[in-house]
């Protein structure tokens, strides 16, 4: 049975099993695989997309739960990297490996929704669902705090 | 960059890419710690001589002598007449001219990108999901699998239900994975005794990664197991205890132990423990192969191509030039990805499947079919005499055996000991010895960031720190007493011991972190050091304990490192930000332990890594300027940090810790 459901703006439909996890259907139903399949039990963040606006583990979100709603994956943030929080990735130059990163950007984007001006334990609270195993975080703390300030319009150009 | 600098280009149109296994380029691995320190010198005369023919090139073509051009910013310039030609209109001519074979190189004084602050060049494909990691392959036609492995390594299926698996959904076949013989990435030296094989399985192929998992459960395997399957974590740290309290080989004897031991005013003991752990890649173990007739093409999230063809080649009969192998992104590899099982498994399945094959690790096949960095045990035994120096130092160490786990039982004691004859604090105790027993374990090794280094720097840099206050002295002053005046000192045919360097890593990370100011109650700071990959490193943590609540806060790590020449500090920065991170997580979480044979731990909810609620607030990495070759960076920050933080916790709560990870119990008082 199909299954209708609204991913970064656009209208789709996918005809699959409707326990089969919003994950695999964007990585092999749907070829997008900028978001990353890293414990398939909610444990490490690397599979987060938005869905309505919320952060949500797309590991263990059956696609049936998703019929009608509004999907964001990292593919739909900005088409060419412009997003305040992707710009402060890079002017801080975040990533190590990489792999866990659009799962902390997707986590990071809802959590300056949520709070523009996050405090250091906000982070910890909102982020300690994702993983990253080459040990980013502090730079993670520093470049949502410079996407906040992106977004504030406050921006101190990079160093 | 080390290529731009002597090539002379304009950074900015600088394009890095990932070349696919190619013999023209030599060896390709990472690991070791090596990237740069082992091909420097070589990429620096790759640049040259590029750079020298494109003047040659410019030359011919303007008719003028090549003493009278010269590189700048991916251009020829002719100087007196400030004619320009760029790069690209003079590679046609530049290319059909000889290489020089010494090409003269820059004076460190004229660089302008090496030592520079420089971001990396992949960051805008990683924040935009469009880095393809191995998972992310995608080929025309291919399937997805999961398999099931025997449970105990080097176990193999007896019977499985095949046909009722085949029967479900989008299940296109069912397989039988059977052991393979691996290449060694650092050469196939395997022996009598060697265990170094993939681990047997039954694969089921379906349409999707979701499809295979399904099915998957509803496989239902018996398992031939090896006669060692008996084996626990309780009965291995008891064998292990056994071997380190009894005489073991003799890695290293300088002295008279016994004698200068009995005679020591004061002696102090300890038993060190450290448990198995995986790497826990954040992108799980995966290959995509595609094998048709004689021919076998690989997608490979891999740190050692070139063993993943050899590898391939051998367990399917082919030759290896016909392997090919393109290297994807790896999703963090820490010396998993040395180890190309995951790749021989794939191409099997392929061949079986007559189709490409993706083979997707779940994470519970990823922690429980790793090759673990051992377990070990380690006795000490260490004496100071009336002024409070130390004259003895007895270190017996047991585990399981990497080298013997790869290369057979027939190689010598000092190659089968995980333990290094010339780690601190040997050649500085006039009474050393250092003996080391190969304990028997079911369990397949492998090489973990740091390798050995990673569990035995936190017994010595911590027993260290017991001897420190056992002599009643500052920690840091003990060490640096005993390092002694700046010096080189031979050792046998490698570069010199450099106390010199070791000392001012100390010296700068004691400065940094205001080693010297009080803390408030409750709060401490450790020191410890790790030399080795060519680096110097010093660590100091800052620590909060509640001994009432048993809770641990590190609040502060200070980093020193003298990697000589600091190619990109960013980089180093950033390398070592991961190695203390990565180290926390060894420290304060990970532990794999075994029953019957089996890992008990299945994902992140019981194999525990570092999260960012624990990484500390303040990370400080200070680089020692220095004009010595580069050394490696990956690894040499890793070992001082558990010992850091341990010796940290005993400043602030006199509780001495011994094991790793550091659990509640031992962090609270009686």
């Amino acid at each position: 049975m199909a299954i209708s459901f609204t991913l970064n703006g656009k209208a789709q439909s996918v005809d699959v099993s409707p326990d089969m996890p919003l994950l695999w259907v964007l990585r092999d139903t749907l070829n997008m695989t900028g978001t990353k399949f890293g414990c398939g039990m909610a444990l490490c963040g690397a599979c987060t997309v938005h869905i309505n606006g919320e952060a949500t583990r797309s590991c263990i979100t059956a696609i049936s739960s998703v019929a009608g709603k509004k999907v964001t994956t990292i593919e739909g943030l900005s088409a060419d990297g412009s997003h305040p929080v992707q710009q402060a990735w890079m002017e801080e130059d975040v990533p190590q490996c990489g792999y866990c990163q659009s799962g902390q950007i997707m986590s990071a984007v809802a959590l300056l929704t949520k709070k523009p001006s996050p405090t250091d334990a906000d982070i910890d609270d909102a982020m300690s669902g994702n993983i990253c195993r080459c040990g980013t975080y502090q730079r993670i703390r520093k470049a949502i705090h410079r996407a906040a300030s992106i977004k504030g319009g406050k921006a101190k150009s990079a160093v | 960059m080390i290529v731009a600098e002597e090539l002379c280009c304009d950074w900015r149109r600088v394009q890095v890419l990932q070349p696919d296994l190619d013999p023209k380029f030599g060896e390709q691995l990472t690991g070791g710690s090596g990237s740069v320190r082992d091909s420097y010198q070589n990429l620096r005369k790759a640049g040259a001589a590029a750079r020298e023919m494109l003047i040659a090139a410019a030359a011919a073509q303007w008719n003028v002598p090549r003493s009278e051009c010269r590189a700048e910013s991916s251009f020829i310039t002719h100087t007196s007449t400030q004619r320009k030609l760029a790069y690209e209109k003079l590679i046609a001519a530049a290319s059909k001219l000889q290489p020089p074979a010494d090409p003269p190189l820059k004076n460190p004084s004229e660089f302008t990108l090496i030592g520079k602050p420089t971001r990396r060049s992949d960051t805008k494909l990683k924040i935009t999901g469009t880095a393809d990691f191995g998972l992310d392959t995608r080929v025309p036609g291919m399937l997805f699998a999961s398999v099931e492995r025997s449970p105990v390594y080097g176990g193999t299926p007896r019977r499985f239900n095949a046909d009722e698996v085949k029967a479900a959904p989008h299940v296109r076949t069912v397989i039988e994975v059977k052991s393979a013989h691996l290449t060694h990435q650092f050469g196939d030296t395997s022996g009598p005794g060697s265990r170094n094989y993939t681990c047997a399985g039954v694969a089921v192929v379906a349409d999707s990664t979701w499809a295979a998992m399904q099915a998957r459960k509803l496989l239902k395997v018996e398992w031939n197991e090896p006669p060692s399957a008996s084996e626990s974590t309780a009965s291995l740290r008891e064998e292990m205890l056994r071997l380190a309290s009894e005489p073991a080989a003799v890695i290293r004897s300088d002295g008279d132990f016994e004698k200068s031991h009995a005679a020591a005013a004061t002696k102090i003991e300890a038993v060190y423990e450290v448990p198995f752990l995986a790497h826990a890649t954040m992108e799980p173990v995966n290959c995509t192969a595609h094998v048709r007739g004689d021919s076998c093409e690989l997608w490979a999230p891999t740190q050692v191509p070139g063993a993943a063809a050899d590898s391939v080649a051998s367990a399917l009969g082919i030759p290896r030039e016909r392997v090919k192998v393109h290297v994807t992104f790896i999703g963090g590899g820490f010396g998993r990805r040395l180890i190309q099982d995951y790749a021989v498994e794939a191409a099997l399945v392929s061949r079986d499947a007559g189709a490409p094959v993706q083979v997707v690790w779940s994470r519970e096949d990823d922690i429980r079919h790793d090759f673990y960095r051992p377990a070990a045990v380690h006795v000490l035994h260490a004496g100071l005499d009336a002024q409070g120096q130390l004259v003895s130092w007895r270190h017996r160490g047991s585990s399981p055996s990497i080298d013997n786990f790869y290369n057979g039982t027939g190689i010598s004691p000092q190659s089968a000991a995980q333990v290094e004859s010339l780690d601190f604090p040997a050649l500085f105790v006039p009474n050393f010895r250092l003996e080391f027993a190969v304990a028997e374990s079911v369990m397949p090794l492998g090489y973990w960031r740091s390798v050995s280094a990673s569990g035995n720097q936190f017994v010595l840099s911590s027993f260290f720190d017991e001897a420190a206050h056992a002599a009643g002295r500052d920690p840091l002053e003990f060490l640096l007493a005993a390092f002694g005046p700046a010096r080189k000192i031979p050792v046998g045919d490698g570069q010199p011991l450099d106390v010199g360097r070791r000392r001012a890593v100390v010296e700068l990370v004691a400065e940094k972190s205001h080693w010297h100011e009080a803390l408030t109650a409750a709060r401490g700071r450790g020191i410890a050091v790790g030399f080795g990959w060519g680096s110097y490193v010093a660590h100091v943590a800052e620590v909060t304990c509640d001994a009432k609540q048993g809770t641990l806060r590190v609040d502060r790590v200070v980093c020193a490192i003298d990697c000589g020449i600091a190619v990109n500090p960013l980089g180093v920065k950033a390398q070592m930000e991961s190695a203390i991170n990565f180290g926390l997580a060894q420290t304060l979480k990970s532990a794999i332990t075994v029953s019957g044979g089996r890992v008990d731990q299945s994902n992140f909810h019981d194999y525990e890594v570092l999260r960012m609620n624990d990484a500390p607030p303040v990370i400080e990495v200070h680089i020692a300027p220095s004009a010595e070759p580069p050394g490696g960076c990956g690894e040499p920050g890793v070992p001082p940090v558990a010992p850091a933080v341990a010796n940290a916790i005993f400043a602030a709560t006199r509780m001495r810790i011994r094991r790793l990870p550091i659990r509640a119990a031992d962090l609270r008082s009686a």
